[in-house]
């Protein structure tokens, strides 16, 4: 397994965020993970990157246990680039200040790689990713958001990692640039990575995952082949997400069967 | 950093202004055409061919006084900067990085300093190291470090939770890629101006030191100490304050200008961090000058 | 007779110099609804401000015709949009927040709307606003009637919005992005609240989003805008499964080879 998390919880001060989140990708498998607003899907891709340290339960990258791994630790992992994480907002992510090809060949840089191989590097990837070679001296503020985007995947890309987690990779794109993102996705996965596709959107991590699971109030609440989960989804609010994401033929719910599964969330809460 | 500020009109301005003050404090004692010190019978005289800039109320020549002063009066201005930017900035910065227990002592520090009378501060530090410019300096340098601690402290804070510092964290950097890459760049430009602005206030409280006989002797000149002067014979010589008063806001200026060409040229970001001090934007990157 | 038409409107940037909608028409009658479909700078939201009459300024119509029940806005004086606004027409936005005064509670803010176009006395305001908290289906409205903007989470700050815009019972409802930001359940929530009012009042909806799913479930008739262009416009039966436009494919592509529909279609076929 390229990434396996289990029992995890995370708490903020008293506040629980993730309960008891357990899930596994292997090489060349795509996981989508489904959470709205104050699920803890961020909090988990946090905890799985060490930005978040867990207070409980198991996680293994890439065969090595780093639940309590210390700073020093941490930071040998990170440079040997195995596992890379794809910010939700592409702006937010890339410092103004640093030319698009220093922020794509910093991972590099760090290691400290040499300057001349990390240019080359830098330019096989914008080729790889479909950005222009010559954006590559401009500043991220100079660049359109698909284009910012595609800086960030080739930034995660550049150590060749095993597992990459991606927060809402797509949820800001418009509608051709979403669908080269998804491309994108699908040739990685292809070549062997491990991704974790975080969304709140379930439409958007169908069409490339391999596997769902749904995220809700801190816990897994399903989780299955993203087939099953989309088309026979059992936890009732499993049922309500998928009955509320937007299609353009064929809706899974009508808003009477809507109505009914939100009185029933309400009526049982949050998992256990 | 310097070729983008000097390829700004501000920027340009700005150097020549600083080059030539520079000039002034290298060779302005050797260029005093009269003895400083030495005092004439010709008091409180109107500017002539002998005295360009007339003489003061022991009648001595005050562009010497205003030349020889260059010195010590810049180098003082530049050793409270200086003394303030490794005081105040390097704990600014690390005290986000260091933990939690450099952090308190650091904040309570900069508290304390803010929180000190600075007269009896700068009483105190005579009375332990003696009397003399390095000493008034120092007291100076101390007393506006926790502007800096605070203003680099801020902008660091800033970076530090922005995601491309966590994106860089996650490739592997250390607290020292991060503070190079990343927050030096954005913690420069506020710097920038509020240097800028203690470099001014430096000039002044010399000369306020100089009047309580702390560090600088009275006979000595420095621009500051002319100042006072003339400005106790303002009903015979009206005019007199406004020379040493030019020198002091064209250098002063000058920093600010520079301060703001610093900013223009590191991007959106520095810019957001200014909120101190917003100034019109079209002024400075239009490159017209405002008259001081 | 239609509530509210649009024959051929070009909407003109005095900054620019240039047209930035090129020619858009379509007719709403009542209980109808109409999807404008497109993304950010295809014209759908500057197409919105122009039936409210709040074009931003240096822009304007320059050429083409808007009618709100018959007349000719152009000709409206600001007295007359006044009344129009609210009373014809309302409209909600992507960001609910915004629109709401942070240090006011929201249930006063509605009850001031009440009373400036209902002309309601104060105690009739409040009962009023309570009463549209409800038809927005928020759960004890009179609690919510009671709580500051930020307390309360964006699915139902929308809410609290469409009931101010329904506060005076226009007949027009112009929903420009109003459920981009919110979560997927909740915005089923608010456009199930649409489909809801719809039935319940006869209004009739302009619905505005970057999604043609979002359209495609409440609308009629479609608009496909791109770059200020209307590519297509059709019954939505017809744009769905006869688009005559690339880019109308591309929209519907997303859904089906990447979106939920992939697996609906393959089930289908099955």
């Amino acid at each position: 397994m390229s990434l396996e998390v289990s029992d995890l919880d995370v708490h903020y001060g008293r506040t629980r965020a993730l309960r008891r989140v357990s899930l596994s990708v292997a090489p060349g498998q795509t996981l989508g993970v489904i959470g709205e607003t104050g699920s803890g899907k961020s909090t988990l891709a946090r905890a799985v990157v060490g930005l978040v340290r867990p207070s409980a339960g198991r996680i293994t990258v890439d065969g090595e246990e780093v639940t309590r791994y210390r700073a020093r630790q941490w930071r040998a992992l990170r440079r040997r680039g195995v596992v890379q994480y794809v910010f939700q907002d592409p702006l937010r992510s890339l410092d103004p200040d640093v030319t698009v090809e220093d922020s794509i060949v910093e991972p590099l840089l760090i290691q400290g790689r040499p300057r001349r191989e990390a240019a080359d590097r830098a330019r096989r990837l914008a080729a790889r990713v479909h950005l222009d070679e010559e954006l590559l001296s401009r500043l991220p503020g100079e660049l359109s958001g698909g284009q910012r985007q595609r800086v960030t995947v080739a930034r995660a890309l550049v150590t060749d990692p095993r597992v990459v987690i991606l927060d809402e990779p797509v949820s800001a794109l418009d509608a051709a640039n979403r669908v080269r993102a998804l491309e994108l996705l699908k040739q990685l996965r292809d070549a062997g990575t491990a991704l974790v596709f975080i969304s709140h959107d379930l439409g958007s991590v169908a069409g490339v995952a391999d596997r769902i699971a749904v995220l809700y109030q801190g816990g897994i609440v399903e989780e299955g082949p993203a087939r099953t989960v989309v088309n026979a989804p059992r936890h009732p609010y499993a049922r309500l997400l998928v009955g509320s994401a937007p299609t353009l033929r064929s809706a899974a719910a009508d808003r009477a069967q809507r109505e009914e599964l939100r009185e029933l969330l309400q009526n049982i809460g949050g998992p256990a | 950093m310097i070729r983008r500020v000097l390829r700004l009109t501000t920027g340009r301005i700005a150097f020549g202004i600083l080059a030539a003050i520079a000039f002034l404090a290298a060779f302005g004692p050797l260029l005093a055409p009269y003895d400083p010190l030495e005092g004439t019978t010709d008091i409180l005289a109107n500017p002539s061919g002998a005295h360009p800039l007339g003489t003061d109320y022991l009648g001595r020549d005050v562009l010497s006084r205003l030349l020889d002063g260059s010195r010590v009066s810049v180098l003082g201005a530049v050793q409270v900067a200086l003394l303030a930017l490794v005081v105040g900035v390097v704990p600014g910065i690390l005290s986000v990085y260091f933990g939690r227990a450099f952090e308190w002592v650091t904040l309570r520090l900069a508290d304390t300093l803010i929180a000190l009378p600075f007269l009896v501060f700068a009483v105190a530090v005579t009375a332990l190291l003696g009397n003399g410019i390095p000493q008034a300096m120092f007291v100076v340098g101390v007393m506006v470090s926790p502007l800096f601690y605070r203003v680099a402290r801020a902008a660091t804070l800033s970076v530090a939770r922005s995601q491309y510092v966590e994106a860089a964290i996650v490739a592997g950097a250390s607290v020292g890629w991060v503070v190079r890459r990343h927050v030096w760049v954005k913690v420069l430009p506020p710097i920038a101006v509020a240097l800028a602005n203690t470099t001014g206030v430096g000039f002044v409280v010399v000369s306020s030191l100089t009047f309580l006989g702390i560090g600088v002797q009275p006979p000595a000149p420095t621009w500051g100490g002319v100042l006072a002067a003339d400005l106790g014979y303002l009903s015979f010589q009206p005019w007199a304050p406004l020379v040493p008063t030019a020198l002091i806001m064209a250098t002063v200026w000058a920093c600010n200008l520079l301060a703001d060409a610093i900013r223009d040229v590191t991007g959106e970001a520095g810019r957001a961090l200014l909120n101190t001090r917003k100034l019109d934007p079209g002024k400075v990157t239009n490159g017209s000058p405002v008259a001081p | 007779m239609a509530l509210l038409s649009l024959r051929d409107v070009r909407i003109h940037d005095g900054v620019g110099g240039r047209d930035l909608v090129h020619g858009v028409s379509f007719e709403l009658s009542p209980g109808k609804v109409v999807g404008i479909v497109g993304e950010s700078g295809s014209g759908k939201t500057l197409t919105c401000r122009a039936v409210l009459g709040i074009l931003p300024e240096h822009f304007r119509v320059s050429g083409g015709g808007i009618e709100l029940d018959g007349r000719d806005v152009a000709t409206l004086t600001r007295k007359e949009w006044t009344a129009l606004r609210g009373g014809t027409v309302g409209a909600v936005f992507q960001d609910p927040a915004s629109y709401l005064n942070p240090s006011l509670r929201v249930g006063p803010q509605i009850a001031e709307v009440v009373r400036v176009k209902k002309g309601l006395g104060r105690r009739d305001a409040r009962r009023r606003a309570v009463e549209l908290l409800g038809a927005v289906r928020l759960r004890d409205p009179e609690r919510v009637y009671q709580r500051y903007p930020h307390e309360l989470s964006g699915g139902m700050l929308q809410r609290v919005l469409i009931a101010a815009a329904i506060a005076a019972d226009p007949r027009v409802l112009i929903a420009d992005e109003a459920t981009t930001a919110l979560d997927v359940t909740v915005q089923a929530e608010i456009l199930d609240l649409l489909a809801d009012l719809r039935e319940r009042t006869g209004l009739a909806l302009v619905v505005v989003s970057h999604d043609l799913a979002v359209v495609a479930q409440l609308c009629d008739e479609v608009l496909v805008l791109r770059a200020g262009e209307t590519v297509e416009q059709g019954p939505v039966e017809r744009i769905l499964y006869e688009p005559r436009h690339e880019y109308t494919r591309l929209l519907i592509d997303q859904h089906e080879r990447y979106g939920l529909d992939r697996f609906r279609e393959l089930d289908h076929v099955a």
